[in-house]
């Protein structure tokens, strides 16, 4: 059973709310912050099943890759507080198919509890076969878990991060996590062949999460996603269109959206990129504005 | 006398898991319930046969008839049922069914469509195009060496070309096409150029990013050594295997202290006691109940070797 996949353009999207919240450090009390936030978005999850789908890339003792496990534990909190029967959290890790040992070295199971029955490995999850209606890519089809397509709310929760072959890796492209390393390995080469920007277009068009978390506590410039540098930005940023919260990123990293290759393009059909269109909550961008630097091949996204 | 808990830890928990997971097509699943799959398949019937006992006959007899039904007629073998294409796990099929009576058949058109699946990143033009390229700086690899995909029409990676020249070297040698012997040399050759340097080790495939060293993984590591384990004494060998026995308290998972402990074993060392308990790493998240980390684990545990040719034997070399 999937969920609703239907395409909205641009000018027929009601408007789209991000709020931007300060976070000092990952000691914080996450929980509250992320349940106040929560509750600005008027979501409706009773009884229903939802998937914290984090960025979690490869070993990592220093937590400076991966979207942190408080912020992971208080997301799942915040949403079980708001009435759903269950909250998973999974991810297919791109480089590493020995997912277990990640989440030990994030040590997300002292955050959230035994992991046997909360994570799906989504690179090892059963497959069902989805066929792409965009094609912005030259895929036409793709194999997805079905736990991430089974489940009634889909949360992209990436890390504000530079990333040295898509410019910016946020809730979009966090979204690769969910392609099954089991069907097409690691890391998942066909979607670089397929051309990194377009695939993420298909593949958010295919999944469309419903909502985005971005661990902006602790991010990453430079050489992102693994080999750049820790950058504390103190953020986290929320919302109901993952086009829109990683718009709001990119403006607080201090980089053009409109720059950013696949977001231009998502913006069309795929949720608002355009600040007129983002009804934004919490603190302003500029106070909270800390510009990242990118590696040369991407000067051009700086403002 | 007191039990050996290691053989206790597999008879009471990982073998009797792999029992009950087997489905009713004689196929394994990742997980107990899901669907079977070639990949998992494969590691558990390597598991069930290295614990030989008379009910695991029948399930092995199962496995491998799932395994050869599920063969494409191109020779190649799918990640999932429904997928009309091959890819990678076809090298895993051709080496577990090199064990199997009545396979012959299936392993020689199987290491056929192994031996005919280039990796599309080192074509003669593509080649042309890296050396006018203005990135070819970024990730400097000597393209001229040529491995395995993960999937048909990509780029050659450490676990793929290992697991293909693992599959080649276990084969009869009458199941072998010509073009073996210049396949496994190129994808020796390429193992060897994306060794991480300086320390050895493996990752994926990417020993350099923007004038960084990648970091070295346990999996990958563990598939280069084993795939390169009969020139033990090659220096990038012997580095590695020091990489790896040094990563071995860090490591903090029971699929990669499974494959740590294959690779020692397939080069004779010795495996230390200060490296985690299986027992213990179970303990914590039950191994997420994987099929494939219980049959690694069977594996590192098991007594017998007839899977894995220990190194610097001549194993159809």
């Amino acid at each position: 059973m999937m969920r609703d996949q239907t395409l909205i353009p641009a000018f027929q999207r009601p408007l789209s709310k991000v709020v931007v919240r300060r976070a000092a450090n990952y000691e914080k009390d996450l929980s509250s912050l992320i349940q106040e936030s929560l509750e600005a978005f008027n979501l409706r999850l009773k009884g229903k099943t939802v998937l914290l789908k984090p960025n979690l890339v490869g070993l990592d003792p220093l937590g400076v890759i991966n979207t942190h496990p408080a912020v992971i534990a208080a997301a799942r909190e915040g949403f079980l507080r708001l009435g759903a029967a269950q909250v998973l959290i999974g991810d297919g890790p791109a480089l590493d198919r020995d997912t277990e040992a990640i989440l030990e070295s994030v040590r997300l199971r002292d955050y959230t509890g035994p992991l046997a029955r909360t994570f799906v490995d989504l690179n090892i999850d059963d497959v069902e076969r989805v066929t792409f209606k965009t094609h912005a890519s030259r895929l036409k089809e793709l194999y997805f878990p079905k736990t991430a397509l089974g489940v009634d709310f889909l949360v992209s929760m990436p890390k504000l991060k530079t990333h040295h072959w898509a410019g910016v890796t946020l809730s979009l492209k966090n979204m690769f996590g969910i392609v099954p390393g089991s069907c097409y390995g690691w890391p998942k080469n066909v979607l670089h062949w397929a051309g990194i920007d377009r695939a993420i277009l298909d593949i958010n068009a295919a999944t469309k999460p419903d909502f985005a978390i971005v661990d902006g506590i602790v991010g990453m410039e430079g050489n992102g996603p693994i080999q750049g540098t820790p950058k504390a930005s103190g953020v986290l940023v929320l919302g109901n269109d993952a086009v829109a919260v990683d718009a709001t990123c990119c403006r607080i990293m201090g980089l053009v959206p409109e720059h950013v290759k696949y977001l231009a393009a998502a913006g069309t059909l795929l949720g608002h990129l355009k600040l007129a269109k983002i009804q934004q909550l919490g603190e302003s961008i500029a106070s909270v504005k800390a510009p990242f630097a990118v590696l040369p091949a991407f000067q051009s996204l700086s403002e | 006398m007191q039990a050996d808990p290691d053989k206790s830890f597999v008879e009471n928990i990982c073998l009797p898991f792999l029992r009950n997971s087997q489905n009713a097509d004689g196929g394994w699943g990742f997980h107990p319930n899901s669907e079977s799959r070639a990949e998992p398949t494969c590691w558990a019937l390597q598991a069930v046969g290295g614990w030989p006992s008379r009910e695991s006959e029948a399930s092995l007899a199962h496995g491998f008839e799932y395994l050869r039904a599920a063969q494409l007629p191109d020779g190649s073998w799918p990640a999932t049922p429904a997928d009309p294409a091959g890819c990678w796990v076809t090298s895993l099929s051709c080496w577990v069914l090199s064990q199997a009576a009545d396979s012959v058949p299936n392993v020689a058109v199987g290491l056929r469509w192994i031996c005919k699946d280039w990796p599309a990143d080192t074509t003669p033009w593509r080649r042309m195009m890296a050396k006018l390229s203005t990135e070819r700086d970024v990730a400097p690899i000597n393209i001229s060496y040529r491995g395995w995909a993960w999937t048909p029409g990509t780029s050659s990676w450490v676990e793929p070309t290992s697991f293909a020249l693992i599959a080649l070297e276990h084969a009869k040698p009458q199941s072998l096409p010509p073009e073996a012997a210049r396949r496994r040399k190129l994808g020796e050759a390429l193992l060897y150029d994306r060794m991480c340097c300086p320390g050895g080790g493996w990752n994926c495939g990417n020993p350099l990013v923007y004038g960084v060293p990648g970091e070295p993984m346990v999996v990958p590591t563990v598939w280069a050594l084993i795939a390169l384990r009969h020139h033990p004494v090659q220096p990038q060998n012997v580095l590695s295997l020091q990489w790896l026995a040094s990563a071995l308290g860090s490591v903090q998972s029971a699929g990669s202290l499974a494959l740590a402990r294959i690779c020692m074993k397939s080069y004779g060392r010795e495996w230390p006691d200060s490296a985690p308990s299986f027992h213990d790493l179970y303990e914590r998240n039950g191994f997420l109940e994987s099929v494939q980390v219980a049959a690694w684990t069977c594996l590192a545990l098991a007594e017998r070797k007839g899977w894995l040719a220990p190194a610097g034997t001549k194993a159809n070399r």
